[in-house]
């Protein structure tokens, strides 16, 4: 009783201020608004274009809680310290994956317009998509989408309840809970993302295949997050919320792994180039051919320049991860960069002629991302700010970098 | 034992040496002394790393991450260099039909001697900067340095420190805390 009590007096110092949070709910809903009406009319104007741009957005503003859900695992798994004065946050984020369900609809209706392989003309001229035709089709596509998101909606759903249930008890129990949802969860989360990646990216182009695709996505889906979690706790500090929490030792390791996940991002991707590159097969190269023909040949160089070269250079040093201003800089240009990088997995096919920017991209990641933001946001007055019942919390105020 | 006698002043004093029960009393006396008190000479040692000492005591940034940095551009641009010179300028050969000389399958070799040099450099860097390996030390003097390989947390002022003097060096550790100080011969 004693210690319930004292939970709850801790749980009211961690909250975000009424006023605040409204002022920050009316800017997300202002965008919301404005993109979304944007994005319906240009479903009207331009089905066929709407859903292109749609597709790149639903993947970028999606690539956020699935980065947090792999981001999360990893810390319950690894018993992290260091994380917990922000692992609420990173939860909040978790908590918006169903939301994507209902975002996956209007491509769940599109697949006609987008998917080549569910034409029927298509599969009478072309032996290869017949063959891929029973994992290829849209039935089994929209059934495998359903399954993913409730693979990752049960997850994020546990792990979030464990979390915050552990706000009242402050007990083991919800932490060893959690870690024993992580240990199945995080090899199931990376099959469901490959295949999903595979569903709704590669499929575009239903000849060309690339095992390490999947990992490929997701590498730059953990950046984002830790891009969009880093621009979240900035935000509040700016706000005066959790300045004494969240300090520049833990901003110094959001720093690190965005430098890792950086240079992981390139190491796989430069995997998957390289391979191809030597195999030299016509099937295989093809995909590389369209992204290196016209216009498009500088948008792959701005991605090698802007998603690796750059921060790499930038992020190395120490004194870089920890300017918080700077820090600031490269997690919205990763989060841009994000962008840059599902365009150039998504377009290319439709764009033959070259790249073709289009007022829909912008309304269309707007959308997606404001939509899973006001979830986002509604989830922040909810609970505390930080997981006030997790016994590393203290371990995790007190963090410093060697 | 040591006393701070006038006839000690003459002797080879390399510094002193006092005692404290925690970590935090160690950063806390360390962080007086070298921030309020201006001391610079000064050296931790503890049976385990502490949190904010380096801070605290004033040690500067090590160099080494630059020296692995300019060792790694080094490592990549040699072995670039080395397969554009074996395998394309001083005995050109054809192999698989691909290019006398192109970076994407030089990458992979590149990164790995990249990572060699740094990983050396960083290796062998760590033990030069620190001037190891050494199997003497004037600190070893202390007479009871066992004690910081276990629970007691050591804070050493060298004499050579401009500021040092026998007794206010002393009687400002003892006003810090240290359970014990200690004058060390070199």
């Amino acid at each position: 009783m004693v210690k319930q009590l004292r939970q709850e007096s801790i749980a009211e110092l961690w909250k975000i201020d009424g006023e605040l949070w409204t002022r920050g709910r009316n800017a997300i809903a202002f965008v919301a608004l404005i993109s979304w009406v944007a994005a319906l009319t240009g479903w009207v104007l331009d089905p066929q274009r709407f859903l292109q741009s749609y597709l790149v957005g639903f993947l970028v503003a999606l690539a956020v809680p699935l980065g947090a859900l792999f981001f999360l695992m990893v810390g319950f798994l690894t018993g992290s310290a260091w994380s917990v004065p922000m692992r609420r946050v990173a939860e909040n984020i978790l908590y918006t994956i169903p939301a994507g369900a209902l975002l996956f609809l209007p491509i769940a209706l599109g697949v006609h317009e987008l998917y080549e392989w569910s034409h029927a003309e298509a599969l009478a001229n072309d032996l290869l998509l017949r063959g891929k035709s029973g994992y290829l089709n849209p039935q089994w596509f929209v059934i495998r989408a359903a399954i993913y998101f409730a693979v990752w909606s049960l997850w994020a759903n546990r792990l979030y309840t464990a979390s915050t249930r552990q706000d009242r008890t402050g007990s083991l129990e919800q932490m060893h809970q959690a870690s024993r949802w992580s240990a199945p969860g995080l090899p199931l989360t990376f099959v469901t993302v490959s295949l999903a990646s595979f569903d709704w990216i590669m499929s575009l182009d239903p000849h060309w295949y690339s095992t390490i695709f999947g990992l490929y996505f997701f590498s730059g889906a953990a950046l984002t997050f830790i891009a969009v979690w880093t621009l979240a706790c900035l935000w509040l500090r700016d706000h005066g919320v959790l300045r004494e929490a969240i300090t520049v030792e833990h901003y110094h390791d959001f720093g690190k792994w965005m430098f890792a996940l950086t240079v992981f991002w390139a190491y796989l991707g430069f995997s998957q180039y390289m391979l191809i590159w030597y195999g030299n097969l016509p099937e295989e190269t093809t995909w590389f051919h369209q992204r290196l023909e016209g216009s498009w040949k500088w948008w792959s160089a701005l991605l090698l320049v802007g998603h690796f070269i750059v921060p790499f250079l930038v992020l190395i040093s120490r004194p870089a991860k920890r300017k918080l201003r700077l820090l600031r800089t490269m997690a919205l240009w990763f989060v841009a960069m994000e962008f840059v990088d599902i365009y150039w997995l998504v377009m290319p096919g439709f764009q033959k002629q070259g790249v073709a920017l289009h007022w829909l991209d912008a309304a269309a990641v707007l959308a997606c991302g404001s939509a899973l933001a006001l979830v986002f946001w509604a989830r922040m007055k909810r609970h505390p700010l930080i997981p006030i019942g997790d016994p590393r919390l203290e371990q995790g105020l007190e963090f410093h970098n060697i | 034992m040591h006393t701070n006698t006038p006839e000690l002043r003459d002797k080879n004093i390399w510094g002193m040496v006092a005692e404290f029960e925690r970590p935090r009393d160690l950063v806390e006396a360390g962080r007086r002394v070298h921030h309020e008190h201006g001391y610079k000479k000064l050296d931790a040692l503890s049976p385990f790393p502490i949190h904010g000492i380096d801070a605290a005591i004033g040690v500067p940034r090590s160099m080494l991450g630059y020296v692995v940095f300019a060792m790694g551009i080094l490592g990549c641009a040699g072995a670039a260099l080395m397969i554009w010179f074996m395998n394309g300028a001083d005995y050109p050969l054809v192999i698989g039909g691909k290019p006398l000389f192109a970076f994407e399958p030089s990458i992979p070799v590149m990164f790995e001697v990249t990572v060699l040099f740094a990983a050396l450099t960083a290796f062998a860097g760590m033990f030069a900067l620190n001037g190891l390996p050494r199997l003497y030390h004037p600190a070893f003097n202390y007479s009871r340095f066992g004690a910081a390989t276990d629970d007691r947390y050591l804070l050493v002022v060298e004499a050579a420190d401009p500021k040092f003097d026998i007794d206010e060096t002393r009687r400002l550790l003892e006003s810090l805390g240290a359970r014990h100080v200690e004058v060390i011969e070199g």
